[in-house]
C-alpha cells in the first residue's frame, strides 16, 4: 500500500469539494426561491390594496 | 468496436435522464452511478504495475479535466449566443457553466500535483501543459470576479467576450499534451491509430467515472442556471416593488 495517503488525499479532496459545492447550490436555490415567493406575495398584496 | 458502441450508447442515453425535471430522481440516479464508480476504482480495477496505487487518481483526474473542458465549451457557446441574442437565459448558462468549470478545474489542479509528487518527485513543474491549465483557471476566475457585481450590462458583455477569448487556451492545452515536449503523460485513452492504452477493466472504470462526472455536471448546471435566473427575477421584482412604493 505504498503511496496510499496520496490516493486518500486526492479522493477526499474531490468528494469534499463536490459535496460542499452541491449542498451550497441546493441551499442557495432554496433561499432564492423562498425570497422570490415572499416578494411576489408582497407585490400582490400591494396591488390588491 | 463493441466497447466503443457501449461507450457511445452510455453518453447518448444517460444525459436524457436529466431532461426530466424530477431532481430527486436525478439525485438518486447520480448517487447510484457515483457508488458504482467508487466500487470500480477501489475494488474492481487492478492496480497498475508501474505507478502502483496512485494511478487510480487518473480515473477522477481525467474525468474532472474532460468535464471542465465541456463546461468551458458550453460557456463559450453560451457567451456567443448571449452577445448575438442578448438573452438573459444564455447569460445565466454561461455564468453557471464557468462557475462549475472553475470547480472542476480546481480539482484538476489539486489532484494533478498529488499524483505528480510520488511519480515525478515534485508537486509542480512549470511545463507547458501545467502552466496553460493554471492560466485557464486564472482566466475563468477573472470572469467570475467580473461577474461578482450585480447585473451590470457592461460587465456582463465584457465577461461574455472574456468567456469567448479565454476558450482559446483549451485547444492549446490539448496541443501541448499531444505535440509539445511536456512532463504531462501522453493520452492513453485514445492513442495514434485509434487504439486505447487501457485494459478492458481500466476502460470500463474510466467510462463509468466519466459518465458519473458528466451527469453531475448537468445536474449542477441546471441547479446553478436556476439560481442565476431566480436572481434576475428577484432584481426585476425588487425594481417593481420600489416603483410601486415610490408612487
Amino acid at each position: 500500500m505504498k503511496n496510499f495517503w496520496y490516493l486518500f488525499a486526492a479522493y477526499s479532496i474531490i468528494w469534499t469539494a463536490l459535496w460542499a459545492y452541491t449542498i451550497r447550490l441546493s441551499r442557495k436555490n432554496k433561499e432564492l426561491q423562498e425570497e422570490l415567493h415572499d416578494l411576489q406575495a408582497r407585490v400582490e398584496r400591494v396591488l390588491t390594496k | 468496436m463493441r466497447i466503443f458502441g457501449t461507450i457511445l450508447l452510455f453518453f447518448i442515453v444517460f444525459p436524457l435522464i436529466f431532461i426530466r425535471r424530477n431532481s430527486v430522481f436525478q439525485a438518486v440516479i447520480l448517487y447510484i452511478i457515483m457508488d458504482i464508480a467508487i466500487f470500480l476504482v477501489f475494488i474492481y480495477v487492478p492496480t497498475e504495475k508501474v505507478q502502483g496505487i496512485v494511478q487510480k487518481i487518473f480515473y477522477f483526474h481525467v474525468s474532472s479535466a474532460i468535464t471542465m473542458f465541456l463546461a468551458f465549451f458550453i460557456a463559450f457557446v453560451a457567451s456567443i449566443m448571449f452577445l448575438w441574442k442578448s438573452s438573459d437565459w444564455w447569460d445565466a448558462v454561461a455564468l453557471s457553466s464557468v462557475e462549475i468549470g472553475v470547480v472542476f478545474c480546481t480539482l484538476v489542479l489539486i489532484t494533478g500535483p498529488i499524483w505528480a509528487r510520488p511519480i515525478w518527485g515534485a508537486w509542480w513543474s512549470w511545463d507547458p501543459t501545467l502552466t496553460l491549465s493554471l492560466v485557464l483557471w486564472l482566466i475563468y476566475v477573472a470572469y467570475l470576479m467580473l461577474r461578482a457585481d450585480a447585473h451590470d450590462p457592461k460587465r456582463t458583455r465584457f465577461a461574455a467576450v472574456l468567456g469567448i477569448v479565454g476558450f482559446v487556451d483549451v485547444p492549446l492545452i490539448f496541443w501541448s499534451v499531444e505535440k509539445w515536449r511536456t512532463l504531462h503523460p501522453k493520452p492513453v485513452l485514445i492513442q495514434e491509430g485509434g487504439t486505447t492504452g487501457l485494459t478492458f477493466a481500466m476502460l470500463l472504470t474510466f467510462v463509468v467515472c466519466l459518465g458519473a462526472f458528466l451527469l453531475l455536471f448537468f445536474y449542477l448546471l441546471r441547479e446553478r442556471t436556476s439560481i442565476a435566473q431566480s436572481r434576475y427575477s428577484l432584481e426585476v421584482l425588487r425594481q417593481e416593488v420600489d416603483d410601486l412604493l415610490a408612487r
